[in-house]
């Protein structure tokens, strides 16, 4: 029967995906503020904080996730001497990794807002920070929105990669199943679970974005 | 009656820093220069207005009209000359700039409220009876994109007069209009004028300058060629360029 993988297995893949969740949640929370410093910082007008922020993109855009999780994971205990839990080496190698595309993408929808929304925030004597916070990022949402929730598609499959430092998610949890029982259809569950956890996201990006974009164009006339 | 709207703030008034005593002007410019890269925009420019004046400045495009403007509220800075500003500026653009993701009147009430920090609700309150002024008190809700061209440059008056400025700035207000529209705009202008605000406009509508204007300043080639009252300006000018540049319309 198709089923009995599932109804066998179903509590350890609720385990994995749980840590799916964990991590998956864990990077959202800090890596989607954290880019936004870092894009500001990009385009500052001083010169070696945007040297710090356009290196610090290159370098986690420019090297592989894997690698900087082994990076870490050896690191830290290593020429730090502390030896934080797996869990938290492998979030906090996802957090400045995802961090350095979130940033990108900010940046780019920064910089696509016209020059006279700056102006008109000038004029009518906003600070900086008020033009960033008040005027810039409502209007940079919509047009990031649909590349911020593609990266966060692609973060529910690389989580994935957690399984090569020995973390228990779906992934390693599947390939345990299958090792232990040679019943591959457990391959088709796990997709299942990928693809309905992406469902969620698409959904909620589709609400999302309806949200940016109610002051486009109703036209009237 | 708009100045009314605008000066219906019982509450303090921000301190506007003018002198009384010391002088009428609001704006005083000593020798402007402004260069970009080889580019020369501005050639020593020597401007002033003073209060309740109404100034419109003239003159082919590339002559430096615009730059003198964006000097005075700082959104471009000279690079030799003096800025001598007694009060509060306030700017309305070719362009609008409204804010898209505010409606109308959130656009009027939020630098008035989280720049110079005045209560909400007078705030609001004079927001509405800015719209009403500019006949738009249908569209507090609407946003920008739902409006046309020159409801969107009247919102931007109502927005730049909420801020109850002591100078208003036009830089080409009706420029990027259809001519048809254009009138509605030039007629809340007239109104304030009516009410002697005090304003500088950059303008091409050469009716409004002659018929609205205290001075009208001709600038080309980075420098002022001539100024003074619409009458001598419009019937009698004196520089081949400003004969040719009238000629043209």
């Amino acid at each position: 029967m198709i089923l009995k993988p599932l109804i066998e297995n179903w509590q350890l893949l609720l385990e994995g995906t749980v840590m799916v969740i964990k991590l998956f949640l864990t990077t959202i929370v800090f890596s989607l503020p954290l880019g936004l410093p870092i894009a500001l910082g990009a385009n500052s007008r001083i010169y070696p904080i945007r040297l710090l922020c356009q290196g610090y993109v290159w370098i986690f855009r420019g090297t592989p996730l894997l690698m900087q999780m082994f990076f870490f994971y050896f690191f830290i205990p290593i020429n730090i001497g502390v030896a934080p839990s797996l869990f938290s080496t492998i979030a906090f190698t996802f957090v400045l990794n995802y961090a350095a595309y979130f940033a990108e993408i900010y940046r780019g929808g920064i910089n696509s807002i016209d020059r006279g929304q700056f102006e008109a925030a000038h004029s009518l004597g906003l600070t900086k920070w008020q033009t960033t916070r008040d005027i810039v990022l409502p209007q940079t949402m919509k047009a990031i929105l649909p590349s911020i929730f593609n990266e966060v598609i692609t973060l529910v499959k690389d989580t994935a990669l957690a399984q090569t430092l020995g973390m228990m998610e779906l992934m390693k949890v599947t390939y345990g199943i299958v090792n232990r029982t040679s019943m591959t259809t457990i391959f088709l569950y796990t997709a299942i679970i990928y693809l309905l956890l992406n469902l969620i996201i698409t959904l909620v990006a589709g609400k999302l974005e309806a949200h940016f974009s109610r002051y486009d164009a109703k036209e009237e006339f | 009656m708009i100045l009314s709207a605008i000066n219906n703030y019982s509450s303090e008034q921000v301190n506007r820093n003018i002198a009384e005593s010391d002088s009428d002007k609001i704006l005083e410019m000593r020798g402007i220069v402004k260069k970009y890269g080889d580019f020369t925009a501005l050639k020593g420019v020597d401007f002033s207005v003073k209060k309740r004046e109404i100034v419109t400045i003239i003159g082919p495009s590339g002559s430096g009209k615009s730059t003198l403007l964006r000097c005075v509220n700082g959104l471009t800075e000279p690079t030799k000359g003096e800025v001598l500003l007694n009060g509060r500026t306030s700017m309305v653009f070719q362009h609008f700039n409204l804010f898209p993701h505010m409606t109308c009147l959130e656009n009027i009430t939020y630098a008035p409220v989280k720049v110079l920090k005045w209560p909400r609700e007078q705030v609001v309150e004079n927001a509405r009876k800015l719209l009403e002024m500019v006949n738009l008190s249908d569209k507090a809700d609407a946003y920008p994109a739902q409006i046309s061209g020159g409801q969107k440059q009247r919102v931007a008056i109502a927005r730049s007069l909420a801020m109850k400025p002591d100078l208003m700035l036009f830089d080409e207000p009706t420029s990027a209009l259809d001519p048809e529209i254009i009138g509605s705009v030039l007629n809340v202008m007239k109104e304030l004028a009516k009410e002697h605000m005090t304003m500088v406009v950059v303008t091409h509508e050469m009716s409004f300058a002659r018929d609205v204007s205290d001075r009208t300043v001709f600038m080309a080639d980075g420098k002022i060629l001539e100024e003074g009252k619409p009458e001598e300006i419009f019937s009698n000018p004196k520089t081949d360029r400003l004969k040719a540049f009238l000629s043209s319309f």
